[in-house]
């Protein structure tokens, strides 16, 4: 009997679901064994992954992420402040990344979730780093006015690969932001014109009528893995990251170009090449999320 | 965050500007109203089980601009702290996103509504079937459209059923809103915001009993009457829908 080895004494006849609830990890291995994972995937093939573009109508951008049953709501909102000293001519941008107790059993209502913090520090470093969006262009009147983009991403539903589902959130939801037509009014205070009456619009002086998107530079995806011995386990659902505990995050521009690495601890020491393995499914799964986002976008604007 | 500068939404002025009008138009006799339903319409409601597979049960509500997810775990072990109990205890929490509202909110708990839906919902669960534990009901706000209460409620009593809680029936709950001498049934924000008072009902249609009313503002007998008589009417209707929604899911 196979699964004496793990289970110890156990012999003879045992339900599979009982089998997987009372030992998992030898479960896993045998998966592994046979190069699948129990939810029928190949070792290094991620989730299917949809990205919806604008499903909040009261934010300036939005997106709807699915990567599996990992769900991710981003939106944001744009208003405006007096740009520091320092930089003048620059607008902000201000991540906050939040798992409200829906998303998980393991969240509840007025403890935040340790790993909210650290995901929501980990996306502003990323996107700051990869230089995907230029902060001069959210500057409406140098040293006097500039947008300050509030980015607030909700976990609707946690089955793993969190910061994978966050960041794709985050960039699909810049991909679908409009800037709203603004003017200055007597007071020097910002105002918007969207839904003024015509003459109202000729009236007033637009500041930035020809800056309705931002150009955004090469975009960062991500990809996490699971090390487990010798496997490689590319985009894990809950169950798995529970089981084994070795994550490697991978974050590459659409350029193919390395932003980030992020190994936190865990029993299995990464050589350089499992890390080279990882940054090449990272590679092959940046073209893919490239191209579902191009799809979404190209369907909005044919809508 | 403390680092951030003092922002400002550029549309406020804007909102402010047209409430302002949108009160003018309220007081006279005859409107329409900007969705062009009419006073005793219903805005059409879009209910799904199964928002979330994290939870033992879960429902998504979409009544026009106002969205809601609510996921209910549990019955699990209570909180350590708590006293030994015979029945089950309820626990409820409501939460808003911080882009729910036309400005940016701060995203926190709502106490009040937190305690209105567990007092909405407490009538209708036989509690004695899970003693010494916990449901958690918790719901959250994707935006803010209007009646939220109402909706938080009937989603939250949908997710319940989905979750296999026992319930005495299916708790639907709408309100309405009172202009002079006119009634207007599912309120949005914008007619909310400039009503002269507001009653809220929420039932279990079956049972034809009520868990929950609330009533604000000047209100003559009459009026008061008329009101729940189309309240009950409409939570009716919405019992239909939700009950249909469950069969859809169960076939």
């Amino acid at each position: 009997m196979e699964s004496s080895e793990g289970t110890g004494g156990l012999s003879g006849e045992i339900e599979v679901e009982a089998y997987r609830r009372l030992f998992p990890l030898p479960f896993y291995e045998r998966h592994l064994l046979e190069s699948v994972r129990p939810d029928a995937r190949p070792l290094n093939r991620a989730r299917d992954t949809t990205i919806a573009l604008g499903p909040v109508a009261s934010a300036d951008g939005s997106a709807l992420v699915k990567i599996g049953d990992t769900t991710m709501l981003a939106a944001i909102k744009l208003e405006v402040m007096t740009p520091s000293t320092d930089a003048p001519d620059e607008g902000s941008l201000a991540i906050e990344f939040q798992m409200p107790p829906i998303c998980s059993p393991s969240v509840r209502p007025g403890r935040p979730a340790e790993v909210a913090s650290v995901i929501s520090k980990q996306l502003s470093d990323v996107m700051m780093s990869s230089e995907m969006i230029n902060l001069k262009e959210l500057s409406l009147i140098s040293g006097k006015a500039a947008w300050m983009a509030y980015l607030d991403i909700y976990c609707l539903s946690a089955d793993g690969c969190l910061f994978d589902a966050a960041l794709l959130s985050a960039i699909a939801a810049f991909s679908h932001l409009q800037i709203p037509l603004v003017s200055v009014n007597d007071d020097g205070r910002v105002i918007a014109v969207f839904g003024e009456l015509p003459e109202a619009k000729l009236k007033l002086e637009l500041v930035n009528k020809e800056k309705r998107k931002l150009s955004l530079g090469s975009k960062p995806f991500s990809l996490t893995c699971i090390l487990h011995e010798e496997y490689i386990l590319a985009d894990p659902n809950a169950e798995e990251e529970s089981i084994m505990d070795t994550f490697v995050t991978v974050v590459l521009d659409s350029l193919g170009q390395l932003v980030s690495i992020y190994k936190p601890g865990g029993a299995a020491l990464a050589n350089m090449s499992t890390i080279k393995a990882c940054i090449a499914l990272t590679k092959s799964r940046v073209k893919e999320l490239n191209n579902i986002l191009s799809e979404s976008l190209s369907e909005m604007e044919v809508d | 965050m403390a680092t951030n500068p003092a922002t400002y939404s550029p549309s406020q002025s804007l909102e402010r500007r047209q409430q302002q009008q949108r009160r003018k138009i309220f007081l006279q006799a005859d409107w329409t109203r900007t969705d062009g339903r009419s006073f005793h319409q219903c805005r059409p409601a879009f209910m799904r089980t199964g928002a979330s597979n994290a939870a033992s049960g879960s429902a998504y509500a979409e009544f026009g601009g106002t969205k809601v997810i609510v996921s209910v775990f549990g019955p699990r072990e209570s909180k350590k702290a708590m006293m030994y109990s015979d029945t089950g205890r309820l626990n409820c929490n409501v939460s808003y996103t911080t882009f729910s509202t036309p400005t940016r909110g701060q995203g926190s708990d709502h106490k009040e509504y937190s305690s209105m839906l567990h007092k909405a919902l407490e009538g209708a669960i036989i509690l004695e079937t899970f003693p010494k534990t916990t449901v958690d009901v918790f719901a959250l706000v994707l935006e803010s459209g209007g009646s939220d209460l109402p909706v938080i409620i009937s989603c939250a009593s949908l997710a319940l059923a989905d979750a296999g809680i026992m319930m005495y029936d299916l708790v639907s709950s709408v309100s309405v809103s009172c202009f002079g001498n006119n009634l207007v049934i599912d309120p949005t924000a914008e007619e909310e915001a400039c009503q002269d008072g507001s009653l809220m009902i929420a039932c279990m249609p079956a049972r034809y009993e009520v868990t929950q009313l609330t009533l604000t503002g000047e209100w003559s007998t009459a009026k008061i009457n008329e009101a729940m008589e189309l309240c009950l009417d409409a939570c009716l209707k919405l019992a239909n829908i939700m009950r249909s929604c469950l069969k859809e899911i169960a076939s």
